[in-house]
This record gives structure tokens, sequence and C-alpha cells, in this order.
């Protein structure tokens, strides 16, 4: 059973430059109760993914095709009033950076207390117990005084665990956590990732890792989604990912960063293509070590290649003798 | 450190300051001119014997150090001294047009502020829509229109024409304004602030508005937003509670300054109105060079602005958690 399932989703930003083609027609699936990895280097539509999905994709953007089924309902024709309370209930988000994403004017009990108050209509004193027992669940130490301490009295990691707890008041069906560990220490990180997988076993929530990291995604995700300038070039089983990958794929998995590096950037030859403008054919043919001129002209198709793994390669079945 | 010793210190902080500008104040004055020779200037038959006469009683011909500190001695005994024109107390004057002048302009800066909330948020999150051009193309009317201009306008059509309302004035004299045919000082008082109001929030409206827009701009970009979105809280108090309170610290700023520079604020819309006011007092004092009233209205000026500076540091911290009272 799928959780979610999206299709032919199409998100653009209509900025004075032109139209940035974010997402340009992206579908997949997440089964229920697993952990995916929605992988892809800096500007492959990561965070505009999680964004479409909860409908609060930021000015001047804007969901322009497709559907979004969760849980079988389509998200997209809902008014705004029955959207909200999807949105931090059933479908909740962790973002990229822990401490812009909490209000420096708010203690942490305020803040947390809101959601509760806004879904299920408790007293503030409830909410408040209700907050320190979701605080407990992200380990943050000593929660009854973090209530009424603002953000900016916390380390990174704290700050992590709190923005966590936010997104698990509720006990969300889907979580997704954007680059979770990305503005953190490397100690810190590992100690976030046992959090998160924990969290995802205890509650059974069905869990979207967002990472360019291969390393984290080998470790923690059944499933893998790779997204490329706003296309999806690959999904599958992790085991088929590592075995037969996709050209960006293969080139995505030789650049996972060493330990002493992880702040690092994914590096591979060449750029991101504008988005506005993209490359012909396959958008990844400028950077391909195996494009040809069939790559140029033709944009491929994502393929079904048998155990779940589908493709979106022209000459994948000849690299991979399958042909 | 406790709010109390922080304000007890800024206040003891405060007195050299108003030393140091009642010092400058008073030689300035003293370098622009004679007060006996502008007093006297229009009258022919007037000795020069008469005039020493004159500034012999008016203490103007001591040396202008031992003038001050015979000022300083009245001043630290909240005495500012006697106008030169009409013999009356300095004290007595201010303290008939200051209450007049803070109603209207507290009257006008407040609702400003209240009425530029709404509007530079609605602007700000319709961003460029038509009633973003609205509210920007109305505001920038009431920076830029002549405040006498605009004055007068208000004043022949719901005055001279419509009768609605006195064109003058504070209070109505000898009789009270009928408001729909009512008699009352209350009404009577309010009937007199509506022209005089219109005129200074509009003139003030835009830069709230403008202030408020852009900060709430800013912030509506900004991560804890778009966080309290994905947790379903409702838009209302996204807007009004969460990015508000990020957005509001430059329109208090703003509001600090208006309150501090209050009394010399609005001389021409007090001319305009006849408003018995101080910023209109001050101007002719300054035109006819009255020394003590010059110098008191100065220094009430002085203590209001850094009185409101500290009012408003007090609100930043009350704000900003980080914002720590040294
Ligand atoms: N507010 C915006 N205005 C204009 N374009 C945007 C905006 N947000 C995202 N985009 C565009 O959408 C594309 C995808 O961005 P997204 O943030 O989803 O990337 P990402 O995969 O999350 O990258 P990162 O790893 O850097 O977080 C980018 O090319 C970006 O230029
Ligand atoms: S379609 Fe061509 S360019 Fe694209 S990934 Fe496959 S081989 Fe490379
Ligand atoms: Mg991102």
């Amino acid at each position: 059973m799928n959780i979610l399932e999206v299709e032919k989703l199409k998100t653009y930003f209509f900025t004075e430059a032109g139209v940035v083609k974010a997402l340009d027609d992206i579908s997949f699936s997440i089964p229920k109760g697993s952990t995916l990895g929605l992988v892809g280097e800096s500007g492959s539509g990561k965070t505009v993914t999680a964004q479409s999905v909860l409908r609060i994709v930021p000015k001047p953007g804007k969901i322009v095709g497709g559907s979004i089924f969760f849980e079988g309902e389509d998200l997209l024709p809902k008014k705004e009033g029955e959207m909200r309370k999807f949105r931090g209930k059933k479908i909740s988000l962790i973002f990229q950076d822990p401490t812009s994403s909490l209000n420096p004017l708010f203690t942490i009990g305020e803040q947390l207390g809101d959601i509760v108050v806004q879904h299920m209509k408790l007293k503030k004193s409830e909410a408040k117990e209700w907050v320190i027992k979701t605080l407990k669940l992200a380990k943050l130490p000593d929660p009854e005084n973090a209530i009424h301490s603002y953000p900016h009295q916390f380390s990174g990691g704290m700050k992590q665990r709190i923005c966590i707890a936010r997104a698990l008041l509720l006990s969300p069906k889907l979580l997704f956590a954007d680059e979770p560990t990305t503005n953190l220490d490397v100690t810190i990180q590992a100690q976030i990732i046992a959090l998160l997988k924990d969290l995802q076993r205890d509650l059974g929530m069905t869990l979207v890792m967002i990472t360019h990291d291969m390393g984290i995604v080998a470790d923690m995700c059944k499933w893998v989604v790779v997204l490329y300038a706003g296309n999806v070039m690959e999904i599958g089983p992790i085991d088929k990912i590592f075995e037969e990958p996709h050209p960006y794929t293969e080139a995505l998995l030789k650049a996972i960063p060493r330990l002493d590096q992880t702040k690092e950037l994914v590096f591979i030859p060449g750029n991101i293509p504008n988005l506005i403008d993209p490359p012909s054919g396959c958008k990844f043919h400028p950077r391909c070590q195996y494009a040809k001129e069939i790559c140029k002209e033709k944009i491929p198709s994502l393929e079904d290649i048998g155990d779940g793994h589908f493709v979106s390669c022209h000459r994948w079945k000849e690299l991979n003798n399958r042909g | 450190m406790g709010l109390a010793k922080y304000v007890v210190r800024r206040i003891i902080y405060m007195i050299p300051l108003v030393i140091g500008i009642s010092i400058v104040s008073f030689f300035v004055m003293y370098a622009a001119g004679d007060p006996i020779q502008i007093a006297t200037m229009g009258n022919p038959s007037i000795t020069e014997a008469q005039r020493q006469f004159l500034r012999n009683y008016y203490g103007l011909n001591d040396p202008i150090p031992v003038q001050y500190l015979r000022w300083l001695d009245h001043f630290i005994h909240g005495d500012f001294g006697m106008s030169l024109y009409g013999g009356k107390p300095v004290n007595q004057i201010i303290g008939s047009l200051f209450w007049e002048t803070s109603k209207l302009q507290l009257f006008s800066i407040i609702l400003a502020f209240i009425i530029a909330i709404p509007a530079g948020v609605y602007s700000a999150v319709k961003q460029r829509s038509v009633t973003d051009y609205s509210v920007t193309s109305v505001s920038i009317f009431g920076i830029s229109m002549p405040v006498f201009w605009f004055g007068i306008v208000l004043i022949l059509i719901f005055s001279y024409h419509l009768g609605l309302l006195p064109s003058a004035g504070a209070h109505g004299a000898p009789s009270l304004w009928p408001v729909f045919g009512i008699r009352d000082p209350f009404l009577d008082e309010l009937a007199h602030l509506i022209l005089p109001a219109t005129v200074l929030i509009f003139a003030g409206l835009a830069w709230h508005v403008r202030l408020l827009r852009a900060g709430m701009l800013e912030v509506l970009r900004q991560d804890y937003i778009m966080a309290a979105r994905a947790s379903g809280i409702s838009e209302r108090k996204i807007l009004y509670k969460y990015a508000l309170k990020n957005a509001i610290t430059p329109l208090i700023t703003l509001l600090g300054l208006e309150i501090g520079l209050m009394i010399g604020g609005a001389p021409v819309t007090e001319f305009v109105f006849s408003w018995p006011g101080l910023g209109r007092a001050y101007v002719t004092a300054v035109s006819k060079l009255d020394f003590p009233l010059i110098m008191g209205i100065t220094m009430i000026i002085t203590i209001m602005v850094l009185i409101a500076n500290l009012i408003t540091d007090l609100a930043y911290a009350w704000i900003d958690p980080k914002v720590r009272l040294e």
C-alpha cells in the first residue's frame, strides 16, 4: 500500500528572469511505513517536492499540474482550510536549517504549543504537557525548562531536536526530513540520524529522508527516488540502485562524501542546468559520460525494469546488458 | 540587570546630556540677535536709553555665562523665567499649551500606527496587487501633499461648505460645537480634533505603512514563517502574531521618534487650524527671540526625546529576547 502517490507533478516558479521549472512532471510513490531516500544535487527539486506535497510552495512558485494522492485522497483540489488540517498533523516537515526555521522571538513552548492548540483544541495547560511529552520523545534534555527558553539559547543539535519534536507533535503518518543534518557538526549528525531511525521504527511513520548524501541513504533507506533538475531519474529499492544504477546515480555514488568532509556538497563535473532553459533531451546529457546523439534529441521516459526499479535513460539497458 | 536599576541608570545619564544641550542652545540663541532690538523695531519713539533699561531689566547685559548660570539655577528649581512678551511666566504658557499639542499629536500618531498595521500587513501579503498599489498611492499622496494646502482644502469642504466640523481651535467658544445636535464637552473636543488629526495622520501614515510593508516582505520569506505554515497554523495567526512581531521594530523606532518630537512637530498644522499648541508658540518665540520661552520649550522637547528613546529601548528588549539591557 502506498501512503503517497505523486503523479505528473509540475511546480514552477514564475520569476522575473523566466519560468523556473523546479519540478517538471515528476511521478513516484511511497510505500506505507517505509523509509525512502529523496536524493539529488543541490537545486534538483528535493525541497520543492516536500513543499508541494504540503502545498506550501512559496511565491512566486505554483503547482501548475499533476496530482498528489495521500492515503488515496487527492490533495491538490482541497480548499486551503481543509489542507491546513493535513499540515503538521498528517504530514510534517523537518526543515533544512533548524536555526532559521524557529521563530527567534517566541519561546519554544509558545511555538510548539500553538500547533497543538491549532489541531487539537486543547487548553493551554494541556498543550504544554503535550509539548513536554513530545520534547522528551525527541530526547531534548530538561524539557520542562526548555519550553520557557528562546531558540538562541540552544545549540544547533538541540534546535534540531526541537524541530523534530515540532514535526512529531501530532504523530504524523508521513514525515519529510529535509537534510536534517547538513547544518550540524559531524558528531551530532550521527545522533540525529539515530534518533530519526528510532522514531520511525517506534512510531511506525513513513519517513522521507531528503539528502544528497548517498551514505545516509545506504544506512537508512529501503527505497530511493533520484531527482535531477526537476525530473525523476531513477526509482528503486536500495540494493538495485547500488547494483545497476542510472548514470546520474552512478555519478552520485562515486561522490559519496567521506566522513572528514561531510559538509562538502556532492561533486559531479559540470554544472546543474539552468531550469529556465534546460538542456534538450535528457537533462543530464551535458554532464553524462555515456551521452550519445539520441540523449540530446529525445527525452527518455521512466521505464519499469522490474523489481520496483524504474530508470529514465536511453542507454541503461545497453549499459547493463539487458538490451 | 534589573529593569528598575537600568531605568534609574539611564535617567541619571540623561542629566549631563540635558545640561549639555541647554548650554549649546543657550549660546546659539544668544548668537542669533538681540531680542530687545527686535521687540522695539517697529516703534521709532523708543530711545536707545530706554532699550538699555529693558536690557538691564531682563539681565541681558550680563556676560553670557553669568546669564546661563542664572538660567540653570532657575531651571533646576523648575522655573523657566518670564516670557519677554506679555509678562507671563514661561511655565504657565507651556502648561496650558502642552496638553493641547500632546492631545492632537498622540491621537494622530497612535491612530496612524493602528491604521498602518493592517494596511502594511495587507499590502505586503497582496504585494503588487491592486490593493497594494492603492495603499501605496494613498500613502504617497499623504506624504507629498503640502500640509497647509491639505488643511485648507479640508476646512473649505468640511467647515465652510458642509458646516460639519469646526475649522479652528481646540474647543468650542463661547458655546460647544454641536455633534449631531448634541452639545457635549467630550464630543466638542473630538469634533475639533478631527480635521487637524486627519492632516497629521495623512502626513505620517505613509512612513508607517512603507516601513511595515518592507519589514513584512522580509519576514514573510523567512523559514520560520514557512515552518509555521507547514505546521498548520492559521494564516491570521502567522501574519499578526509570528510575522508582525518580527517586522514591527522599525515601526516602534519611528513611533518613538514621533512621540519624542511631537511637541515641536506640527507648527504648520497648528497655524492652519489655529490650534492653541506649543508648536505654534515655539515658532513664534523663535521669530521674536523670546529667549526664556525658546529655552523652556527646547528643554521640554529635549527631555521628551530622551524619555521616548528610553521607552523605545525598553520596547526593543521586550520584543527581542536577545536584546540585553546594559
Ligand atoms: N523561492 C524560489 N524562487 C525561485 N526559484 C526557486 C525558489 N525555491 C526554489 N527554486 C528553484 O527550484 C529549484 C529546486 O530547488 P530546491 O530548493 O527544491 O532544491 P534542493 O534539491 O532542495 O536543493 P538543496 O540541496 O540545495 O536544498 C532550484 O533550481 C531553485 O532555483
Ligand atoms: S539518457 Fe543519455 S545522457 Fe541521459 S543519463 Fe542516460 S545515457 Fe546519460
Ligand atoms: Mg533543499
